[in-house]
């Protein structure tokens, strides 16, 4: 093998070095660009809330108001609040006037795939969205 | 100064084309049904030609099988055997009553159809629930036992006073059938949530399992995520439907047949994941009424056998029990207090 080129040739110069550096940069920015958004979900959990199979309510879980907001199906009547104790926000229903009460007993619903639901009002409260759920929860 | 580009320029080569764009083929469109039937309610998802087709007709055979099985809906043939003391059963009642029988005995009586009396005594999920005196449980505790329900060729019978409740059962059997409708109409993706169980058909449409998330019993969040495909999970656990007595005691819905009364499980939940949804929804309920101890060992005498099956029990003090067929399907989630234990062989 032969060479035409002197070790001194061979050696790096601050070019090289500048070339390396814009490629790193380039790839990081392609990389970033293509994965972070899948990754992210690139949206928050919505509250989505049905009555007899009707979506009556939809509203980004951050945006859920103060004040509780009530649902009336079936000829009973739920009351779904915000929850601010955890890390995230979530919603619950504080009070139905259902036999018994198991939407009450669920608590708080704070990640997407998670549900209440009242079987005599047959309203279904579930966030929606968001990224990093289950497919489906069991329980 | 050609040369010394060279080496930069291949890195640069090397480094973007390793970056490949995610596919641009589309994500093949979800077919969904909701609907409230067997006392819960269900949403069905599928994914195929005929994934419309085949929810239509699940949705129809699950609502039939809610007209055929139900305690409460007059005109039923549980009703009718509950009030007649006998009916010519559909053929989806005689298979469920003979697979009924079959568990009850596989589970030495803590999985027994015939508790019905003692349900509707204590009314749990009923607009009046009641603690029934002991004597009235001594009473109706006479009225329960599979030697109470002959079944026949084509007749079902009961003794006088006697009545089924299918409800720990019918949603499994439920899910059988959605899973043979998929079957026929060559749905290869699809999941199916009936209440407290579940089924998933094939794997997600990306081509991994299907993530199941098991709901935690005393917490917000889960207690942990399986990933499941071709499968049933089922949970049975008393902390979403109970009342609380007069004097503040918490009465959960899941009776023990031996005592009449809400089990006493140290057990919070039991998840059991099998290919069969009648036998994971009768066993989950049967292991709950067992508690931790006696689970381990009926599933240790199944383990291998073609009854065996697979489970994650959560414990009250604080553990998650899981089974080694689990082992690699099993997520822990973070933010959960329990402690995992796996069982080994």
């Amino acid at each position: 093998m032969k060479s035409t080129s002197s070790p001194a040739d061979l050696r790096p110069t601050r070019y090289d070095a500048l070339v390396a550096a814009a490629v790193l940069v380039l790839a990081i920015a392609v990389a970033v660009a293509v994965y972070a958004p899948a990754r992210a979900g690139g949206e928050e959990p919505v509250v989505v809330v049905t009555a007899g199979g009707e979506e009556v309510y939809r509203l980004p879980l951050r945006q859920f108001p103060d004040a509780p907001v009530t649902f009336t199906h079936n000829g009973y009547t739920l009351t779904l609040r915000p929850d601010a104790s955890g890390s995230d926000s979530g919603v619950y229903v504080a009070q139905s006037d259902c036999p018994g009460h198991d939407c009450v007993h669920m608590g708080v619903i704070r990640r997407t795939g998670q549900s209440i639901v009242c079987l005599p009002a047959q309203i279904v409260i579930r966030l929606e969205g968001g990224s990093g759920g289950p497919d489906l929860t069991v329980g | 100064m050609k040369r010394r580009f060279f080496l930069p320029a291949m890195l640069a080569l090397c480094l973007l084309t390793s970056c490949t764009v995610p596919s641009a083929k589309p994500e093949p469109e979800p077919v969904t049904a909701e609907l409230f039937a067997m006392d819960t309610y269900m949403s069905l998802v599928a994914y195929g030609d005929e994934a419309q087709d085949a929810l239509t007709e699940a949705s129809q055979v699950i609502n039939d099988l809610d007209r055929t099985l139900s305690r409460t809906r007059e005109g039923s043939d549980v009703w009718n055997l509950n009030h007649a003391g006998s009916v010519v059963p559909s053929a989806d009642t005689a298979v469920l009553l003979n697979a009924a029988l079959r568990y009850t005995a596989d589970t030495e009586g803590c999985f027994d159809i015939t508790i019905a009396p003692l349900v509707e005594a204590w009314g749990i999920t009923t607009d009046s629930p009641r603690v029934p005196s002991q004597e009235e449980i001594d009473a109706l505790l006479k009225k329960v036992g599979p030697q109470h329900l002959l079944l026949t060729a084509d007749m079902a019978r009961l003794d006088k006073g006697c009545a089924v409740d299918l409800g720990a059962i019918a949603k499994g059997y439920a899910g059988d059938a959605v899973a043979d409708v998929f079957s026929r109409y060559g749905v290869e993706s699809g999941a199916v949530s009936l209440g407290g169980n579940v089924y998933v058909c094939g794997t997600r449409p990306d081509g991994n399992p299907w993530q199941v998330a098991i709901q935690d019993p005393q917490g917000e969040g889960y207690a942990c995520t399986l990933l499941l495909s071709d499968a049933f999970a089922v949970t049975s656990g008393g902390y979403q439907r109970y009342f609380t007595g007069p004097d503040g005691t918490v009465y959960q819905h899941i009776l023990d047949p031996a005592t009449g009364r809400p089990a006493q499980s140290d057990l919070l939940s039991v998840t059991v994941v099998c290919p069969n949804g009648t036998r994971a929804d009768a066993y989950s309920t049967a292991l709950y009424v067992m508690g931790e101890q006696r689970a381990w060992q009926f599933w240790e005498a199944r383990d291998g056998g073609d009854r065996a099956f697979d489970m994650v029990l959560v414990t009250a003090d604080g553990r998650l029990v899981v089974t080694p067929g689990l082992a690699d399907r099993f997520r822990e989630e973070e933010s959960a207090p329990y402690e995992v234990h796996f069982i080994t062989r």
